[in-house]
This record gives structure tokens, sequence and C-alpha cells, in this order.
């Protein structure tokens, strides 16, 4: 059941019915169940699958906390952290698993690769568990004894598709005080909702079929063509996302649950550090709190190398997280290089621009600059898929005698399949989207907005309308983190 | 060795990890108080007090810490 459908809607709306005529006591029941639903409306075999996780890391805190020894307690926790991570490499290696299944019989494998359908929100709810399981034995939270709190907060619906990772500690707690909803909350719900379907129906969307097309075969465009389809992905990947993370968060909402923010203008970075603070927030935090630390605390006695050893192990999982493939892995190696670098030289870099006020102002504006670049050319093995693509990309991206008689700086907007001035609208509504986060991390701009006249904060939301209607496609294309 | 001495020698580790020799901290001191404590510097104030105290922390110890004052009282805890 697509977040875009109809169907959704309805469903939507009858579980908020039903949730809020219930007693508070059935609340938590209610969810429950609405989560499973749309769980098994997408796989019932899955959503065994789903509870057999729940069951398993529910048991092994329990046993945990109980466990009077140490050695106990760290034995229940690395065979439930191999057993779930196991579960999740296996599913995500299933590409290669399938390769391996046509080599050995031919044609047939095709039946084998339709078994091998990854479970919906596998990495999302597995990372939840682990997290959890690992929280526990680090006493920083203690085992959940309410079943149905804990199953919630593994299915829970909105957070099914495409995350956010919440933390077991920020979501459990607001169960023991689910109530009725404030109806300012559930206002700001609404407002996080369309505001997500407005990226992607404004921004992404409408450069969907622009980037296809120069993935497909970038021997048909020019260097400068496929120079915008670059920063054209970068947008589109991240109106997506993030438009996806407002739907969810402001499903939560209307429930009375809030999540976390998954990103903070990554694109106005000042280096790479700061990008991965502010991208994909929940992945992010959760590998350098789960991976990251153990890893570095391991490695601690190796200096410099253990660090960069570490960073670089903590990317390639970034990158592995998103599926085993090689263009993944070469995401995340490229992003590991970026950061090893960038740890490696902060305290010079820093010594020497504060010797330097003159180049340091030049820098604010040059750093999130070579950011940007930086990410967008990793972007491209994200995007690509196979790392042969991706090569063939860059082959055509770089002005050298590789453009097939295609001049360098083409820019033919009839073969991008854009006019320029939807392309200027949806430039627009990227100035608009960041515009809004920026207002929005403001406390001041963002009271003073609330507190504008209703015709004007009104008149903004059927704007918002209005450009969906008009931008917005009929032939929606699936969000780009559902495969995850 | 006191908790007042633990904290003016950890005082000196913050400043010289987070490279800021005005920096000041007090028990109630978290991870939100100062800028760029994020987990690299958190290893490396980890690693740094390490040495500093002549100690060693596990990742459980390290992971169970909320504040300043929790790292003063683990420090306290193995330092002679």
């Amino acid at each position: 059941m697509s977040f875009l459908s109809l169907k959704f809607a309805l469903f939507v709306v009858a579980g908020l019915i039903a949730f809020h005529l219930a007693p508070g006591r059935f609340r938590r029941h209610i969810l429950l169940a609405l989560s499973y639903a749309f769980y098994i409306s997408a796989s019932a075999l899955y959503a065994l699958l789903l509870f057999g996780s729940t069951l398993a890391a529910y048991v092994a805190a329990r046993l945990i906390e109980k466990s009077p020894g140490e050695d106990r307690k760290l034995r229940v926790t690395v065979a439930t952290v191999t057993i779930l991570g196991l579960v999740l490499a296996g599913f995500k290696s299933a590409g290669w698993l399938v390769e391996i299944v046509r080599a050995l019989w031919g044609t047939g494998g095709s039946d084998a690769a339709l078994l091998i359908i990854i479970p919906l929100g596998l990495s999302f709810y597995l990372f939840k568990l682990v997290g959890y399981i690992l929280d526990v034995y680090w006493t920083n939270v203690p085992a959940e004894h309410d079943f149905v709190s804990f199953a919630l907060y593994v299915a829970f619906f909105p957070q099914m598709v495409c995350g956010p990772i919440q933390r077991a500690g920020d979501f459990l707690p607001q169960l023991e005080t689910l109530g009725q909803p404030d109806p300012a909350e559930m206002t700001a719900g609404l407002r996080r909702i369309l505001f997500g379907l407005f990226k992607k129906f404004a921004i992404a969307d409408p450069l969907a079929g622009l980037v296809t097309g120069m993935y497909s075969d970038p021997s048909a465009y020019s260097s400068l063509e496929l120079l915008l389809g670059t920063y054209c992905f970068a947008l589109q990947l991240y109106a997506d996302f993030s438009g996806i993370t407002d739907i969810a968060l402001g499903l939560g909402k209307l429930f009375g649950l809030k999540g976390p923010e998954n990103f903070r203008m990554p694109f106005f970075a000042t280096d790479i550090q700061d990008f991965w603070r502010r991208w994909h927030i929940s992945l992010s935090s959760w590998l350098a709190d789960y991976l990251f630390t153990p890893l570095r605390m391991a490695l601690r006695n190796f200096g410099e190398i253990g660090l960069a050893l570490a960073l670089f192990i903590n990317m390639v999982a970034i990158g592995l997280w998103h599926g085993a493939t090689w263009a993944f892995v070469a995401f995340g190696a490229i992003n590991g290089v970026y950061m090893v670098v960038s740890v490696l030289t902060t305290k010079k870099r820093k010594a020497f621009f504060r010797d330097r006020p003159h180049l340091s102002r030049m820098r604010a504006v040059a750093g999130p600059l070579l950011t940007l670049h930086l990410i967008a050319f990793a972007l491209i093995f994200f995007r690509a898929g196979e790392l042969s693509q991706a090569f063939e990309y860059i082959e055509h991206l770089v002005p050298v005698d590789a453009t097939g008689g295609i001049a360098l700086f083409r820019l033919d907007w009839a073969q991008l399949g854009l006019s320029p001035l939807k392309f200027l609208v949806i430039l627009g509504c990227a100035v608009c989207m960041e515009g809004s986060h920026w207002v929005s991390l403001q406390p001041n701009w963002r009271a003073r907005f609330l507190e504008a006249p209703r015709p004007l904060r009104w008149g903004l939301y059927y704007a918002s309308i209005l450009v969906l209607a008009v931008l917005g496609s009929l032939d929606t294309q699936k969000f780009i983190y559902a495969q995850f | 060795m006191s908790p007042v001495e633990i904290h003016q020698k950890l005082r000196d580790v913050f400043r010289d990890v987070f490279d800021d020799p005005l920096l000041e901290i007090t028990d109630s001191t978290t991870a939100a108080d100062v800028e760029d404590w994020d987990s690299l510097t958190h290893i490396n104030l980890i690693v740094a007090a390490e040495k500093t105290y002549a100690v060693s922390f596990t990742t459980k110890e390290v992971k169970a810490l909320s504040n300043v004052g929790d790292f003063i009282r683990l420090i306290a805890s193995r330092a002679k």
C-alpha cells in the first residue's frame, strides 16, 4: 500500500477515527493492529518475519536485563545482534544469491529472483532492534516489559517504509502518555504531510524522467547536460527522501507520536563531516553510536591509522546498508576517503583559517560549494546501481574526447524532457523548500509564521496544493528509499 | 585523586580536544552544550582521558556516560 495511494489515505482516516474513539488504554493496541494490517497488505509471510524478530529481541532484552553475570549478558547480546545481522545480510545480498542461482540453473533463476524480495522496511526495523538490544546491554534504556508497546515501536507503520530509525528510548516513553493528540500537533502533522507531498510532486518527481534518461544512456547527452543531471539527482534524492520523512513524521503527529528529524539543510554543510551530521541523520547517528564507537574503541591504540580505519569502515557500512552491490560499496568508500581526509586535517584547517580571516570569509561560501560537488560526485555511484554504469556516466561527464560528436556545452531541453520554464519552476520550488527549512530552524521566524494572519498561512497552503496539482503527475514515482 | 583535581585535569583535556582554550565544563555539561561534541570527538575525549589518568574504559562504560559528572565519577573509580 503506497503512501501516495487513495487506499492508504482511507486507511489512515479509518485508523484515526478508531484511534480517537477508543479509550486511552486501547490506543496502543489499535496502532499496533493498524501497523500490522499495513505490513500484511505488503506481505503476510514477511509479517511473520517482523513478528519473529520482534519477539526474539523482546525476549533477548529481558534476558540481558535479568542475567546476573556480565558474561551471560554479553553472550546474549552478541548472539542476538549476530542473528539479526545475518537476517539483514542474507536479504541484502539477495541480488548476489540470485546471480548464483541463475548461473547454476540458467533461466530458472528468474523464479528464484521472485522468491528473494527484500521484506518491506527490513533495514529500518532491524536497525531499530539491534540498536535497542545494544542500548539495553549498555544500560542506556531498560528492557521493555510491555510486549504491545515494544511490538508497536518496531512496526509503527509511518516509519516502516523509509524510517526514520527512531531510538527505543525516544519512542517508548511517549507511549506511556499516549492520549488524545493535541489539535495544534495534529495541524502541524497535516502541514508536514502537505510539505512532504510538495517536495515529492513539485521537485522530486518532475526531475525523475530527466535523471532516468541520463543514467540509461549517458552517451546521448553532452557534458553540460550530464553535469546538470548530477545536480538534479542530488536534488531529486533529497526532495524525495526528506519528502517521505515529512509524511512519516506528519502521520506520527496525527497519532500523537513525535519522530526524529532526518535532515537539516544538508547541501549547506560546511564540510563532509558536517554533511553527514545533516543527511539521513537517523542512520548516520545510529552507525556512529552502534558501529563507529565500538570500532573506534577497539582500534584506539592504533593512533591515526585506527581512526582512519574506523571512519572508513563506518562509511562503507553506510553504503552497504543501501544494498550489497559494488556501486553502493563505492559510494560508501568514496565518502570514507572524504571523511578520513576531512577528519585528519580538521585541526590544521582550523589553524590555517584562524590566521587568515580574509580567506575564512571565502570559506563560508567555498566550503558548502565544494562539499556539494563532492557529494554529487559520490551520488553518481549511488544512482547508477552498477559500477560499469557509473563509470560510463563519468566518462561522458568529463569533457574529454568521449562525447560521440555531441557539443560539450549543448543544452537540448527537448532531449532533457523539460522546458526551461518548468525547470525554473522546479528550481523555484527547491528555493521555497530550503527557505521553509531555514524558517523552521529559526525559533523566532517559526513563531512569526505560525502567528501570521490566517489568510496568509492558508493562502500558502492552497498555493502549495495548486503547485502540486499543476506539477504533479498521475504517473507517481515510487519513493527512492522504499527499496531499502 | 580528588574530584576537584580530576575536574581540573579533565577541563584541560576538553580544551585540548576541542581546541578551545577558554572552554569551561561542569558536572551537568553534556554533548549538547559543547559545539563539535559528536561521536568522533567523544571517543577522542575518552582516549585523551585514558592517557591522562593512565586508566582504561570499556565501550559499555563509555556508552553509559550521560554528562561530565558521570565521566568524573568513572575516572575517580579507576584513577589512583
